[in-house]
């Protein structure tokens, strides 16, 4: 029974898994796709986590295909990255239920440390065929082709939706769900053995140049099926120019064209493989086309390799310079691009107007009231004082290093923080290296560069922000909360416990007290080698959204006669809920939480109250 | 036909759910809708906007083009300006007058500007446009929360593509839960405009 719904392209993901019998679906949050696996808690008999890492979660996933169970995967383009070392053996081994990767990729960085294009990882470097949805409803359709073709092939298929597709809402037809197969186990060991072990009757030849020829192979079988794929398809029109569309980028190009005064012919490309039959006589009577796509030029090289190939003389512009080489597509984007190609074209032109001002720019920051505020505030003063360096990490912290805090020095990816200090340390530096690593990210793979560093007795001072879950992603579970995606209580993986069981200093904060954070960051400096202050109260927004109170109330209010406008609450600490009027302080008694951290931060005692009190004393 | 609608706010300020209430009552009325929000780090305290896009036919884009936007809500004083470049001059927008300042303007790095640039700048924009004080009217009427809905409510007013009475059925419907402050606000911001 068919019905339609409104949903949100990760919603839609996760239906049509649920419409393919998928067993198990894991991943690593992430924005584009956190809610994909959340959207799963529907059907209870699907086993969903977060896994540790991407890594783990594709191997978990590989894990139930092994076992003849459909399973997803999902995970964002830095994420996808982190797979790269099991990916290029499944590759090889191939699948025995369904396996379909979601990687969502953020062309523009809009919520990542980086952008850059996963087909480039899936598809030229692990050679497994990729599908890149155009809208929501073709996610949807994709999803569940791929999980046919998965089995039919046994190859593990890539659907790579961007930023777009995932957080747009559309409506969608639904189908029944379907439940998933009894697992059975079937051992395979030329398959499933990815070891160096000659293979009798192949002339001395060793597996894994066996398993390479087997998915060689492959490609001719996956091309063959791309060549008849419905996501790909032609829409004839005029001219000697034609448009070519990669996923989000044929939308653009049909919206594009309702404002165009002519009618280009338009190949639609949402595959990989390409359906080269299909390009070679979509070109017949064309002398330039250009590539729409997100966001390397994947598509635009391949179809020059094919007209190389097979002698065909056509200009093939795209993302390799004609196009922007960094950022989103828009339909702006094609637009301009119509307009530079064909002066004969006409695009209706509007204008917009000058404000008379530059708007300002506004970035995110902590919570008014979040435990990491003071934390980083306390850290910064014993890092200034000092002359310290510090690494910091991914997740809501990082934000200390933006203005007006400015306290971090690098952020790069997943656990880099605490690798890159022991490298700092090693350096001869001679100043304290302190790094800053959330909970979730600790888990994720920052405990192996911590290990790294109690091995060889970095000097490094690693705080552990431990707040009890992933906030920045939208408050999901992991190994140190207690619970698991659905709720249910599970066993605790405490940090603490962990850094514990290394046998290094180990000094245990309460982040909202700024005194005892910067004795312990004092203290610290003074170990040998690694020293560990692990700052532990529950994140402030997820405890009001559950009815928890964190926080006594404690209002605060800013004595005129003793600010001396110094603007340290402004400059330094940055709490929203503070302004400077008429060159005092001022608090914005409406957004105020109080929490009462200022009164601690004020040099000079303007900012009255009793300052910050745990709630329960 | 096509109606596009750009909300732009600030990270909590319920965009997304005001978003919701728009493609639920053109869903109701029978037609098409293709919707994107903001979601993820953004939304703790940066700049968020939903664009909501109505058709009886196709919609591509999931982003409106520039100078497509039919309607304009501002949920807070500089952030619609930041979208002009999706205005024309036939666009209609309502400005809530709500500054929330950003760590730059606290720094003094930049400068805040002053109500009468903003109105200024959003009559360049458009000539039919509203500005409203929506988040204090909601502060004063104990439902500060609900003052997205309010900026629904008033778009009910002066944008007759919206029927008054299905957008506000839609309002109780998304959110039962709190549907006596939301439809207070509802109908307080469909006064505020005379």
């Amino acid at each position: 029974m068919a019905e339609k719904r409104f949903l949100m392209g990760n919603e839609a993901i996760a239906r049509a898994g649920a419409e393919s019998g998928v067993g198990i679906v894991t991943g690593y949050p992430g924005t584009p796709i956190s809610e994909i696996p959340q959207s799963y808690l529907e059907y209870p008999w699907i086993h969903v986590e977060w896994s540790s890492n991407e890594k783990v979660a594709l191997e978990v996933a590989l894990g139930a295909s092994l076992c003849n169970v459909r399973s997803m995967p999902v995970m964002k383009h830095n994420g996808t990255n982190v797979t790269t070392d099991f990916l290029m053996h499944l590759n090889f081994t191939g699948v025995v239920g369904g396996l379909v990767l979601v990687s969502g990729d953020d062309p523009g960085g809009l919520s990542s440390q980086n952008e850059e294009d996963t087909r480039i990882l899936v598809h030229d470097y692990a050679e497994l065929p990729v599908f890149d949805p155009s809208n929501v409803a073709e996610v949807k359709d994709m999803i569940k082709d791929a999980y046919s073709l998965s089995e039919k092939t046994k190859l593990c298929f890539v659907v790579r939706p961007v930023i777009r597709i995932c957080h747009s809402r559309a409506i969608v037809e639904c189908e029944e769900v379907v439940k998933p197969r009894p697992a059975e186990f079937k051992d395979d060991r030329a398959r499933f053995i990815m070891s160096a072990v000659e293979v009798p009757g192949y002339g001395g030849i060793k597996r894994p140049q066996l398993r390479h020829r087997w998915l060689n192979e492959k490609q001719n079988e996956i091309r063959k099926i791309m060549e008849e794929s419905r996501y790909n398809s032609v829409e004839p029109g005029e001219g000697s120019i034609g448009l070519v569309g990669c996923g989000i980028g044929y939308a653009y190009i049909k919206e594009a064209l309702q404002y165009v005064d002519k009618r280009y012919p338009v190949l639609k490309l949402c595959t990989l493989p390409l359906p080269e039959s299909r390009v070679v006589s979509f070109v017949k009577n064309l002398d330039t086309i250009v590539v729409f796509e997100e966001l390397a030029p994947v598509v635009e090289r391949k179809l020059k390799e094919i007209f190389f190939d097979r002698g065909i003389g056509i200009k093939v512009l795209g993302r390799s310079g004609f196009l922007p080489s960094d950022g989103e597509l828009s339909p702006e984007v094609v637009l301009e691009a119509i307009k530079k190609l064909d002066p004969t074209a006409k695009a209706e032109e509007l204008g917009a107007p000058e404000l008379g001002f530059q708007v300002p720019g506004r970035m995110r920051t902590q919570c008014i009231g979040c435990g990491y505020r003071p934390m980083l505030h306390a850290l910064k003063l014993v890092s200034q004082k000092h002359k310290g360096i510090v690494t910091g990490d991914i997740g809501c912290h990082d934000a200390g290093s933006y203005p007006p805090m400015e306290l971090q020095s690098t952020i790069y990816c997943m656990g880099s923080s605490i690798p890159m200090a022991t490298g700092m340390a090693f350096a001869g530096v001679n100043r304290p290296v302190f790094s800053v690593i959330g909970d979730s990210t600790f888990y994720h793979n920052g405990i192996i560069g911590l290990i790294n560093a109690v091995y060889h007795r970095a000097k490094v001072i690693a705080l552990m922000c431990d707040n009890g879950t992933t906030a920045m992603t939208g408050f999901q579970p992991h190994a140190g909360s207690g619970v698991n995606i659905r709720g249910e209580s599970v066993p605790t993986v405490d940090v603490l416990a962990i850094c514990k069981a290394l046998d290094v200093p180990v000094r245990v904060v309460d982040p909202y007290d700024i005194k005892a954070v910067k004795n312990a960051l004092e203290e610290a400096i003074k170990d040998e080698g690694v020293s560990l202050v692990v700052s532990r109260r529950p994140c402030l927004l997820l405890s009001s959204r559950q009815g928890v109170e964190l926080l006594e109330p404690s209002p605060v209010e800013v004595n005129t006669d003793k600010c001396t406008g110094c603007k340290i609450c402004i400059n330094t600490f940055g709490c929203p809920a503070i302004s400077v009027i008429e060159g005092k302080a001022s608090i914005n008694q409406s957004a105020c939480v109080r929490c009462g951290v200022c009164v601690d931060v004020c040099p000079v005692g303007a900012i009255e109250g009793e300052g910050y009190k745990r709630a329960g004393g | 036909m096509k109606h596009d609608i750009l909300i732009a706010g600030v990270g909590g300020q319920g965009t997304i759910f005001a978003s919701r209430i728009l493609s639920s009552y053109a869903m109701a009325i029978g037609l098409n809708v293709l919707s994107t929000d903001t979601v993820g780090a953004a939304q703790r305290g940066g700049s968020v906007t939903s664009h909501v896009r109505i058709s009886d036919g196709e919609i591509y884009s999931p982003l409106i083009p520039r100078n497509r936007a039919d309607v304009m809500l501002g949920f807070e004083s500089i952030e619609m300006l930041r979208h002009r470049k999706l205005a024309s001059k036939d666009t209609v927008y309502i400005l809530n007058m709500h500054k929330v300042p950003t760590t730059f303007t606290m720094m003094g790095i930049d400068k805040y500007p002053s109500d009468d640039e903003i109105i200024e700048a959003a009559r360049r924009i458009s000539e039919k446009g509203y500005v409203i004080r929506a988040t204090e009217t909601a502060e004063r009427l104990g439902i500060v929360q609900s003052a997205n809905v309010l900026m629904i409510g008033a778009l009910t007013k002066v944008d007759p593509f919206f029927s008054r009475d299905k957008v506000r059925k839609q309002v109780e419907a998304i959110a039962p839960k709190f549907a006596a402050e939301n439809l207070k606000a509802f109908d307080a911001g469909y006064e505020l405009i005379s």
